[in-house]
């Protein structure tokens, strides 16, 4: 209860600050939706729209891709599987930070350290080392896969435990019936991985919707507002700029998308627990 | 046949995108600063040296930082396992009105992200005077730590047999008694799962800790090794050292206790 009012009490106390025009060491004073309207017609806020919805829709769909792959490939695998599924279950369990700061470095312009660098001048394949981070696109591709890398162990084993559940018989009389291994894959996994792939796509999508780290620590938002996403900006406006009313509305922006995803989820996950 | 070699392949992929970023910052960890500046021996430190290891330990505050960390994940992993035991016992055991919404809040509260509550969390921690100290973290990790380890111990708790726990109540154990005599030992797998859990969520968490504490000597080891980045100048050898000891405890940990971590995480979050 103490824990549901550490959390109840801040949500309301954020939906009174957002129509606030607070800034620190002022007191508050009630301006109506004039953060709202403001932030409607920013410029810089719709980039950051656009940057959120890329970088989670990218992310999550690569998860489910490699997700599915990598629980495909665990699942064929008789010997060693616990040693596996264990060892790609490492990124899910590493600091954010640590992930962020590796593929920081992963990504880097100077050969040495940057592996992508040293790798591909290396082969021959490049005459001159690239600087990913410093463009725009090439630091959107940088936390959208470190932000995967991080991401996919979850759901290769969430989807591994799925597909351990789906009985073998349907296989067997799918076989029978001469189906090839794509139709059963399509026929059988696939439905039977429905509700796995619907509730882990939806919990990803609430958290990393709302990331700051693997931003944060990776580009800090730039260059410019290239990567600049809901958290960061949030952060940055209260804690640089100082404008606590504005920057929790930001946040606040992205409310009717996360509500929509919680209350989805909820249900989900709340009708398997009564099952 | 094909089948085989496509699995192997698969499998070797898998293992290569995961263990290289691995390999890539463990190895620049055992080089010097020339070595990394200028790109030699670039796949294996030759020759390899400690030095890095030995810098981080003595001129900067990581120690300190490793101090807060621990003392931080240790605190906050105690009060969630007794918290979060109790009300997930209560909520899959006790019939009370409302218990049904009170299990769909502690799942909505467990979905809010931090990244909507850091603002105002700021002011209520600053109205209760402990912005910039470790109280802070105490009383703020747990508004994750706790719903989420609730939601799983509530799983686990239903999964046990009631007849256990009744038998002891006939035989004229009071309902605390029931709960550490006979249920608490028989779910001990889920509630070490559950604190191992809270653990790598307090020990790996960032935004909070970079809002909520300034003080260089009070940071946790995310926020510090954030810090050592933007500094003056580009330790990079450090900052990798510094990554690998960060990394091995909970790898370690992890390794001992994987398969009921996933376990757990199958019972208890995704499967129901």
């Amino acid at each position: 209860m103490l824990v549901i009012g550490l959390i109840v009490y801040p949500i309301s106390r954020a939906v009174w600050l957002s129509f606030t025009d607070k800034l620190v060491g002022y007191p508050e004073r009630f301006v109506g939706l004039r953060n709202y309207l403001y932030l409607i017609d920013d410029d810089g806020f719709h980039a950051v729209v656009r940057n959120s919805l890329v970088f989670t829709v990218s992310s999550v769909a690569l998860k489910i891709a490699t997700g599915l792959a990598m629980a495909l490939v665990l699942h064929a695998t008789w010997r060693w599987r616990n040693f596996f599924r264990g060892l790609m279950l490492l990124p899910w369990i590493t600091s954010t930070v640590i992930i962020a700061l590796t593929w920081r470095w992963m990504f880097d312009a100077f050969p040495g350290r940057g592996f992508f660098n040293s790798v591909l001048l290396d082969a021959g394949l490049l005459s001159r080392p690239i600087a990913f981070m410093a463009t725009p696109a090439g630091a959107m591709t940088a936390v959208v896969v470190a932000n995967w890398w991080r991401g996919f162990p979850f759901f290769g084993v969430s989807y591994l435990a799925g597909m351990q559940a789906i009985p073998a018989e349907l296989y067997e009389a799918a076989a029978v019936d001469g189906a090839p291994p794509w139709r059963r894959f399509w026929h059988v996994t696939l439905p039977g991985l429905k509700h796995v792939i619907i509730v882990t796509t939806l919990l990803t999508f609430i958290f990393t919707l709302n990331d700051f780290n693997i931003v944060y620590v990776m580009t800090r938002g730039g260059p410019g507002t290239a990567t600049q996403v809901f958290a960061t900006y949030s952060y940055e406006v209260a804690f640089n700029q100082l404008r606590w009313g504005r920057g929790v509305t930001i946040s606040i922006f992205a409310v009717p998308l996360l509500a929509a995803a919680i209350a989805l989820v909820s249900r989900y996950l709340l009708r398997d627990r009564t099952a | 046949m094909s089948w085989r070699i496509a699995s192997v392949g698969g499998l070797v992929t898998f293992a290569l995108i995961v263990l290289v970023p691995f390999w890539w910052i463990t190895s620049m960890s055992f080089k010097t600063y020339e070595q990394i500046q200028f790109a030699t021996s670039i796949y294996v430190p030759k020759p390899f040296t400690w030095e890095n290891y030995t810098g981080l330990w003595l001129d900067t505050r990581f120690p300190l930082w490793l101090r807060n960390s621990a003392i931080t994940a240790v605190v906050v992993t105690a009060i969630t396992t007794v918290i979060a035991s109790l009300s997930g016992y209560a909520v899959a055991r006790i019939r009370f009105p409302g218990r049904e919404l009170v299990a769909s809040l502690i799942l909505v509260v467990y979905l809010v992200p931090p990244a909507l509550l850091f603002i105002p969390l700021y002011r209520v921690l600053a109205e209760l005077g402990t912005t910039n100290s470790l109280m802070s973290l105490f009383l703020s990790y747990p508004t994750f730590t706790v719903p989420f380890c609730t939601w799983l111990l509530i799983g686990f708790f239903k999964a046990l047999p009631t007849e256990l726990e009744e038998a002891a109540l006939v035989d004229g154990a009071t309902r605390i008694q029931a709960l550490v005599r006979v249920l608490l030992p028989l779910a001990a797998p889920g509630i070490v799962a559950s604190a191992i859990f809270a653990f790598t969520l307090s020990w790996n968490e960032f935004l909070y800790a970079l809002v909520f504490i300034q003080d260089e000597r009070t940071l946790t080891v995310p926020v510090g090794l954030n810090l050592l980045i933007y500094g003056d100048v580009f330790h990079w050898g450090q900052l990798m050292a510094a990554s690998v000891i960060t990394t091995v405890p909970v790898v370690a940990l992890y390794m001992f206790i994987h398969r009921w971590m996933v376990e757990g995480l199958a019972a208890g979050a995704v499967k129901g």
